[in-house]
């Protein structure tokens, strides 16, 4: 740690410059794992945060609500205080004093009391998910479907809860009558885990999230991105440092030839990347961080503090790895080259 | 007794199809206070017998007493500490660390090597440095930096100094000013010390001279 900090307080302006590298590298591989876990949330988070492990869909509807179609007789077989049906369907709504200004939405249609469905629903009141309040909407506000001209009134906002990038909206069966088809539904969410029912296409949550339409793209594009960005990053970092130790091969065969262990040299440059990183990550995931407060609803934006750790060790892990390529110049230098003069 | 003992040294290096015999049979010793040096035209394997009393190459043959222990076939862990706490270079470009102030190049010593630290500022003080303890190489001169050199390589209390050509970067007064602090503190701190140089001009400062000519070593002046 000694030649650690003296070197980095002497070469000041070498090592900020690696570091600002590393701060833009790690901001915009934050900044991209936000917008797709951004994006994530805004297309599947109605789904995502229900306490559902399993869905059941019609067979041959290939994982898609929409090519679901079930009935009274199939909820029969699955019929508990465990499961659930689910009605999908997208539409549009208004306001009922304002013709002009719509506003795409998606119904979840349940049971009364189901565990898929808000408390208190009755009559024609209703819970939307607050992601509705950014069209202007607010309790006790009106509006109507706008197929149907059925009226409803807002009881309350849940959460945040979003499908295929629309706020969702909580309707009963009976609330929902004229709306969908009634005696019919897509699909019946059960809360345990369940593999195989023949006659049934039995999925996972996460299987139903994947093939909500345009998610599995927007997730793959981005994961691809950030993907790239680790590598481009770990090759970046490793051709720099490795110049700026080629520069140092000297020194670090003096140092040897004075006594000093390779083991010391090697954890030198070691804390030296480290430390670079480590500034460069903190700095990154405080500017994130402020951003995201200052973000506006409309742009989907989410880094939990877990990412944020998670993201930060693995670039630290990968800086390390960078500083492989140097780590074997250095064990490789031969202290004799310190006598004769010659170098 | 000799602090230093080599006892038929040969080091050969594979030249092609054939073997290079660098250096031939060499005895050689050099006594507690002694300043001994070592001159001889180029490539004729000064550095090379250098490297060897400084382990930091292993002879092919032969062994190399220091103390009277066989420093010439250790592993590269045991040699790397024979050489912190046992030999003191001294390089021919003075070779300091360009980020270290200077007395932080001492203090670097004293933080890797288990012995008990020694005032070091007071040892550059005493080389006219006190000047120059918070600045950084590329400040000073020639002759400063190799001060510095040679109060790193008595910082850590070693029983042998080896200097490598001290005087070829200096002009022959400054030089001349240089060898005679080596002799100066060899002589005080009662080291043993071996110069290699090409420089005739200051062999008025040393104790014993001897003489390498194609790989062979004879004592010219005792």
């Amino acid at each position: 740690m000694f030649l650690t900090l003296k070197e980095l307080r002497h070469e000041k302006i070498k090592f900020s410059a690696l570091s600002l590298i590393i701060f833009l590298i790690v901001f915009l591989v934050l900044f991209i794992t936000g917008l797709a876990n951004g994006l994530a949330n805004d297309s599947g988070s109605a789904i995502k945060e229900t306490p559902a492990q399993t869905f059941i869909l019609q067979k041959g509807s290939q994982s898609r609500l929409n090519r679901s179609n079930l009935t009274n007789s199939d909820w029969d077989k699955f019929k508990s205080s465990n499961a659930a049906k689910l009605s999908v369907t997208q539409a549009t709504i208004q306001k009922a004093a304002n013709k002009d200004k719509k506003t795409d939405i998606a119904y979840f249609i349940t049971d009364k009391n189901s565990f898929l469905a808000p408390k208190n629903q009755s009559g024609e009141k209703i819970y939307a998910s607050s992601k509705l309040q950014a069209s202007g909407y607010k309790v006790g506000d009106k509006f109507k479907d706008s197929n149907t001209n059925k009226t409803f009134t807002i009881a309350g906002f849940t959460d945040k809860e979003s499908y295929s990038h629309s706020p969702v909206i909580y309707l009963t069966f009976k609330q929902a009558q004229g709306i969908t088809m009634s005696n019919s539904f897509n699909a019946i969410a059960l809360k345990k885990n369940l593999t195989k029912k023949s006659g049934y296409q039995v999925i996972t949550k996460q299987n139903l999230i994947d093939n909500i339409p345009g998610y599995s793209a927007e997730q793959s594009s981005l994961y691809l991105m950030i993907g790239f960005l680790y590598v481009i990053s770990l090759f970046v970092l490793a051709v720099f440092f490795y110049i700026i130790n080629l520069q140092k091969m000297k020194d670090f065969g003096t140092l040897k030839a004075l006594g000093t262990k390779t083991s010391y040299l090697v954890k030198h440059v070691l804390s030296e990347m480290g430390i670079l990183s480590g500034v460069a990550i903190i700095l990154a995931s405080l500017v994130t961080y402020f951003i995201q407060l200052k973000m506006p609803a409309s742009m989907p934006f989410s880094l939990s503090f877990s990412t944020l750790l998670a993201t930060g060790i693995l670039f630290l892990v990968i800086a390390l790895l960078s500083a492989l390529l140097s780590l074997i110049k250095v064990i490789k230098v031969d202290p004799i080259n310190a006598i004769g003069g010659n170098n | 007794m000799p602090v230093l003992e080599l006892k038929n040294i040969i080091k050969n290096y594979p030249d092609g199809q054939n073997v290079n015999e660098v250096l031939k049979e060499i005895n050689f010793h050099v006594n507690q206070g002694e300043f001994a040096a070592i001159v001889g035209p180029s490539g004729a394997g000064k550095s090379t017998l250098l490297t060897i009393m400084g382990a930091l190459l292993s002879p092919t043959s032969g062994s190399v007493l220091l103390n009277n222990q066989d420093i010439g076939q250790l592993s590269k862990k045991q040699q790397t500490d024979i050489r912190l706490n046992k030999i003191g270079f001294i390089f021919q470009n003075s070779d300091l660390i360009p980020y270290l102030k200077i007395s932080d190049q001492l203090k670097f010593i004293q933080k890797i090597s288990n012995k008990n630290p020694i005032d070091s500022d007071k040892i550059l003080k005493e080389l006219g440095l006190g000047h120059r303890l918070n600045s950084y190489p590329n400040a000073l001169s020639g002759g400063e930096k190799q001060r510095v050199a040679i109060a790193r390589a008595f910082i850590n209390q070693p029983d042998l100094i080896l200097a490598d050509e001290p005087t070829a970067s200096l002009d022959s007064k400054r030089g001349h000013e240089v060898v005679k602090i080596i002799q100066e503190t060899v002589h005080q701190q009662n080291k043993a010390a071996v110069m290699v140089t090409h420089d005739e001009r200051v062999l008025d400062l040393v104790d014993s001279i001897w003489q390498i000519e194609d790989g062979r070593l004879k004592r010219v002046k005792a």
